[in-house]
């Protein structure tokens, strides 16, 4: 029973508040400054991505209002600090490795841990060790975003207390932890400035760890400790950070004194088995509230805020009275998986490992609209395992996974299955590493000017390490893309990719580049006009086809689809719809192909059209410059049945990236000059046979008499 | 904490590799790089090589020794400038005592283990024991109570009205007979005697009311506090709710039967628009634009009158909620000697006993008290700002140098009044508003972006602002002017609006826009017209029917 006890509590949340700008908020640049809160949030993303077996996953970074940050991460067990029983030296050893592998990995990946201590370095019944929330300096840009200070006073290496210290601060503090595991407490029941003067005056000491055991009256005991550990400590307690051993020598060291095999835990199976990302997912979706238990915990306190109004403020925006900034509690919320638990207590064992050619189960929530699919709990948790196990094949199950994502594609992954339908494969961080990203390049000032522009609403893309990625990911993309010029879209047809795959510039890019050729042939040239005249008018046609009296009326009172659809197809709608609807109808795009955007411009016109039949022209040019509300899943659904149920050929474009069709059947290519004139599509002659052989056609002839008797 | 920002600094990586002709002269390459080195530098080894034609098998060898050129010397920069450190530490070159004290109020301000421990404050606890109760069956007794009571503070007012009144009634009769007299049998002096003695007997009158009306609003203010902090204890323990016992402070009323309503000000002209903000993610907001009087969102009237009382009954939730309402206004005049409209509205507050803030009067003072130092500072800083631009002294714009000068804002909380419960009360310069071109630079403006950033920093979620800048109407006020400055106002409310969404704070929902309340049909028309214009009205939703 313990067991499932300490089993049940698997992520934990603390919040803090970011810090506030004073005064007028506004950059060198003349744009509001970003708020720390934001600026945390994009570098956060980073540590979100970090795997290790001595690292807590960080599993999210929450942005609240006024400020407020609550970061989501892995717990087990619990802290040093919890465990009130002493550890044998021997078991100290194998802590220390574990923390010191922990932090090697950290330092290879460049994040300074700084905030060391006894009460994030958590440990199991096992004996499993785990550095928890070890991101807190590194997500808060060395404690710049925020206003309290970051680690504990007895901690602080001497040259942190200095407002200096580097990588090798973190060695200080290991040693430190090592020493109070080894002869208890330090410094207990003192103030934080009475202990920073002891850290300060250990400059003088010749060996601090023993200067430390004397003062605390610890000297016998700190002798008993074996030499060899004994020898780490001090190796860690230096006062020079250059004489400090470093964490590659300290695991070589203690992995020779560390005798302590590790009891091998079978991986459970089970839910308990499943990636602990789906698992906060799900926990998400079945009603889970991370706000909820900080409440309980009076981690987050509402003092009502008609108490802590200010009293004046000054023209600069300087404020007189108000709120005192909160205080930053260390303390965690933990969370319990019980009613995930329960929520998904009927599925059978086996459900949890799908087997690829099994005859798939058939869910009732199908029927269901896409939004309401994505928040049922066991839906998602079905479609999750089936996906992961179709994206662990990739790329030889890319047919299965268009296949499914025809139906739909669990948000959670939907970066790794656009990935997929979009075929990206190979070392693209290698490829994306040879590209310069970095000199400047004309475009520049304009790449500059638009980026703070882009859909700046998303938290990921207003922030700095939104708007750094982006501009790479544009300068990258134009870098390898000569042919092509920087139209002002190229940023909102990249923000999605780049939402999607915040972490993974690479994988952004590689979508980015095979979106382009596939739904974007041509668009960028210097003089795209005929590129665009043409998919203009092949919407036009299609708008006839299936919207006549639309149509009809549109060209009466010649409102032209110049007027208003460049920008849907130049961004394929990622200009005009805010991200979370953008990304359904990606969705769909990635899976049916390059006919169908003109079916969704279409699909746009049919939600808009008994506004528009109502409407001149001065009330539709209003209308479009501000889009109203569409309905996603609506049109998405329409568009796919007007793309399926037209032919072929009528919907044919010369500026595609598909091969060119010799067979005289097949082909449909008419003058531009000629296309532009016609209202409605032509059809091939196989597309036409097969209808005829459908029974599916009415055909007139509307040629003259006179022209059929000379033929 | 105030990690400084070491500067950073340039090493230069040599890298050298051999010619094809001969062993001896060798290629050099010397790249300055940055360190700490922020980007990665295998895309650096990949400009490098790009940038000077280097061979591609050296790509390898050159990844690996920029690492770790750039891992040493990182290393190297942060070890040197932290031995510096410990050495001045070493040799008492730094101030230790005072590097202590920082980290120590560091600690004790900022994180919950170190700080003093305080508990909840008297306010927070009947902050937390009213919202309680409001939102339980106790709400419609606690509206009652506090009806009653301002009804005896109402009655009390009018009864001061009345005697004070009749008292300068018999001094004017008085006067006209001495003035009538004079000449006759009274003197010059005596008349000036008489006035002296009148004017101390009116004061007299008045401060006795005063000090009677005082008495009775901290009475009632400390039973209502101990009946509320009861109640809520018995509600608690028994769920059962009981009426304070009649008292003299409150003034019961039977059940108002059909008592008309007064002519409300129901027939004001109004119009609502619900709107859509942003490019692509789209906000909701309401905007209502309404010919009023503003001090008419604050007073109540205490009679039993149920539009008046739901008005009261929102205002009493929300109180210590997070929807606050607020309301603009504008004012010349500091919180020290305070001018209409400010002293209406502190004719409008006292009406009734404050019952949760100091008092109006009281809070205006105190704010004069705590912002004469910031403001005398940012005053005087600006003064040398003017002079060291101007070159010679042109600072008499500032007539005072402690006073709050045009843009600044002060904030009054008030729990009595009708629909509102902060007030900002903005200080403009009437002159230069009342000037047709004003430009979004101007400091009304710029003030009204902090309110609104004020607001939405402290749960406003709901404000009123005066639309032209002016609460009254003024000949100079045509209707093109009118149509021009509405147009300035919203367009830059709707700038901050923008705004506002990146600032993570309350959502503004709903805005009022309030125009003099004799602002002419046509006028008003004209000004509603525009909004449609400046925002874009959401369209309403259709249901359709598929058949």
């Amino acid at each position: 029973m313990y067991q499932e006890n300490e089993d049940d509590c698997k992520f934990a949340a603390c919040t803090y508040f970011a810090k506030n700008h004073p005064g007028e908020m506004c950059g060198s640049n003349g744009l509001p400054l970003t708020p720390s809160s934001i600026t945390i949030l994009g570098r956060a993303q980073r540590l979100l991505t970090i795997e290790h077996p001595n690292l807590c996953t960080y599993l999210d970074v929450i942005r609240g209002k006024h400020e407020r940050i609550i970061v989501v991460a892995e717990v087990i067990g619990k802290s040093l600090k919890e465990c009130k029983s002493k550890f044998s030296y021997e078991e100290v050893t194998n802590i220390a490795k574990q923390v010191a592998v922990g932090l090697q990995f950290l330092q290879d990946q460049d994040i300074v841990h700084r905030t060391l201590s006894d009460d994030n370095i958590l440990i199991d019944s096992n004996g499993r060790v785990k550095l928890f929330n070890y991101g807190l300096y590194y997500m808060t840009d060395k404690g710049n975003e925020v206003s309290f200070p970051l680690g504990l006073p007895r901690y602080l290496s001497p040259e942190t207390i200095l407002n200096g210290g580097g990588p090798a601060a973190d060695v200080w503090s290991f040693g430190i932890i090592i020493l109070e595991l080894c002869i208890g407490k330090l410094w207990n029941n003192l103030k934080p400035g009475p202990i920073l003067r002891r850290i300060l005056t250990l400059v003088h000491a010749n060996n601090p760890a023993e200067r430390i055991a004397r003062e605390h009256d610890c000297f016998e005991q700190y002798k008993q400790v074996p030499e060899k550990l004994r020898q780490v400590i001090e190796k860690c307690l230096k006062i020079y950070p250059s004489e400090r051993a470093t964490f590659t020598e300290i695991v070589e060291d203690l992995s020779q004194i560390d005798t302590k095999q590790l009891v091998e835990v079978k991986t459970p199976r089970g839910l308990m088995g499943c990636k602990l990302q789906y698992l906060y997912h799900w926990w998400q979706l079945a009603g889970g509230d991370i706000q909820a238990e900080l409440k309980k915990n009076s981690l987050v306190k509402n003092s009502p805020p008609i108490l802590s109004m200010p009293i004046a403020i000054l023209l600069d925006g300087c404020t007189i009275g108000g709120k005192s900034g909160a205080l930053f509690d260390r303390r965690l919320a933990k969370y319990s998986l019980d009613l995930l638990k329960s929520r998904l207590s009927h599925v059978p064992p086996h459900d949890f490992y799908p087997l690829m050619h099994e005859r798939k189960k058939e869910y009732d929530a199908v029927a269901l609209p896409k939004i309401i699919r994505e928040r049922d709990t066991e839906y998602q948790f079905y479609r999750l395992l089936w996906f992961q196990r179709l994206l662990q094949g990739y790329p030889y199950t890319a047919p299965y996974i268009r296949a499914e994502a025809e139906i739909d594609i669990p948000p959670l992954v939907r970066g790794d299955v656009w990935a997929a339908l979009l075929g990206v494969v190979g070392d693209i961080e290698e490829q994306y590493e040879r590209i310069d990203k970095e000199t400047p390049t004309p475009t520049d000032r304009q790449i500059d000017v638009d980026i703070p522009r882009c859909h700046q609403y998303c938290w990921l893309l207003c922030g700095s390490a939104g708007h750094r990625t982006l501009k790479r990911l544009l300068k990258a993309w134009l870098l390898t893309n000569p042919q092509y010029v920087y139209w002002q879209g190229l940023d909102s047809l990249t923000a999605p990719f780049l939402y999607l795959n915040f972490c993974n510039e690479a994988r952004a890019f590689a979508c980015l580049s095979a979106f382009v050729p596939k739904f974007l042939h041509k668009f960028f040239l210097k003089d795209n006009s005929a590129v665009i005249k043409e998919y203009l008018a092949k919407f036009w046609q299609m708008t006839a086809f299936h919207e006549p009296e639309l149509a009809t009326h549109l060209h009466e009172i010649n409102f032209v689809p110049e007027l208003f659809a460049i920008p849907w197809f130049l961004t394929m709608f990622s200009h005009v719809f805010p991200l979370h609807k953008i990304v359904h109808l990606w969705d769909a795009l990635l899976v049916e192909g390059p006919a169908l955007p003109l079916f969704m411009g279409v699909g746009i016109l049919r939600q808009l059209r008994d506004t528009l039949l109502s409407s001149g022209f001065n009330e539709c040019i209003l209308l479009f410059s501000d889009l109203p509300e569409i309905d996603i899943g609506e049109c998405v659904k329409e568009s796919i049945e007007m793309c399926r149920s037209s032919p072929r050929s009528i919907s044919y474009r010369r500026f595609t990236n598909e091969a060119q069709t010799k067979d005289p059947m097949d082909i449909v290519e008419i003058p531009m000059e000629v296309l532009f004139t016609e209202i409605s599509p032509r059809i091939n002659l196989s597309d036409f046979f097969s209808l005829i052989c459908q029974d599916k056609c009415c055909v007139i002839d509307i040629r003259s008499n006179l022209l059929s008797a000379t033929t | 904490m105030t990690a400084e920002n070491s500067e950073n600094t340039t090493k230069t990586f040599n890298y050298s590799f051999p010619t094809c002709t001969s062993e001896e002269v060798q290629f050099k390459l010397e790249v300055p790089v940055e360190i700490p080195h922020a980007g990665s530098t295998r895309e650096l080894v990949q400009r490098v090589i790009s940038m000077f034609h280097i061979p591609v098998y050296l790509e390898e060898d050159l990844n690996e020794k920029l690492a770790k050129f750039v891992a040493e010397e990182t290393k190297n920069f942060h070890n040197e400038r932290d031995k510096k450190l410990l050495n001045q530490l070493k040799n008492s070159e730094i101030n230790v005592e005072g590097i202590v004290k920082g980290w120590e109020k560091l600690f004790k301000d900022n994180v919950m283990e170190f700080a003093e421990q305080k508990g909840t404050s008297d306010e927070e606890v009947f902050a937390a024991a009213y919202h309680k109760l409001v939102h339980s069956p106790a709400l419609e007794t606690i509206l009652q109570v506090e009806n009653s009571y301002a009804k005896t503070v109402m009655n009390t007012l009018n009864n001061r009205d009345e005697d004070i009144k009749k008292l300068t009634q018999k001094q004017t009769e008085e006067m006209e007979e001495k003035v009538r007299l004079l000449n006759t049998s009274t003197t010059e002096e005596e008349i000036n005697e008489l006035a002296a003695q009148q004017f101390e007997q009116q004061a007299l009158v008045a401060g006795r009311w005063g000090s009677q009306l005082d008495a009775l609003r901290q009475t009632q203010r400390a039973q209502h506090r101990a009946w509320l902090m009861n109640t809520l204890e018995e509600y608690q323990s028994t769920s059962a709710l009981n009426t304070p016992s009649n008292s003299p402070l409150g003034t019961f009323s039977p059940e108002a039967g059909g008592a008309a309503a007064p002519a409300a000000a129901s027939e004001r002209l109004e119009e609502s628009f619900t709107i859509h903000l942003g490019s692509q993610l789209k906000q909701t907001h309401n905007i209502r634009i309404v010919a009023m009087d503003l001090l008419d969102l604050c007073s109540v009237d205490h009679v039993d009158n149920p539009s008046e009382s739901s008005r009261r009954l929102g205002t009493a939730l929300s109180l210590y909620g997070s929807e606050l309402a607020g309301a603009v206004l504008l004012t010349e005049a500091p919180p020290r000697r305070p001018a209409p409209p400010t002293t209406l509205l502190l004719r409008a507050a006292e009406r009734s006993t404050e019952h949760h803030f100091a008092d109006a009067d009281h809070q205006l003072r105190t704010i004069s008290e705590k912002v004469q130092e910031p403001v005398e500072r940012r005053n005087t800083q600006r003064l040398q700002q003017a002079e060291s631009a101007a070159g010679s002294g042109n600072g008499s714009r500032f007539k005072s140098k402690r006073n709050l000068q045009t843009g600044d804002i002060f904030i009054t909380k008030h729990s009595n009044l009708a629909e509102v419960h902060v007030v900002f009360h903005l200080i403009v310069d009437d002159s230069s508003l009342r000037s047709g071109d004003i430009t979004s630079r101007h400091p009304a403006i710029l003030g009204l972006r902090n309110i609104l950033k004020a607001a939405c920093s402290n749960d406003i979620t709901s404000i009123s602002i005066p639309l032209l800048l002016r609460h009254e109407m003024s000949e100079e006020m045509t209707a093109a002017w009118c149509v021009r400055r509405a147009e300035l106002v919203l367009k830059c409310v709707k700038g901050f609006m923008l705004e506002a969404a990146g600032w993570g704070g309350a959502e503004l929902r709903t805005l009022h826009f309030a125009l003099p309340p004799r602002a002419a049909p046509a006028t008003f028309a004209a000004l509603a017209a525009l909004t449609p214009n400046i925002f874009r009205v959401s369209n309403p939703v259709k249901f359709r029917t598929w058949c």
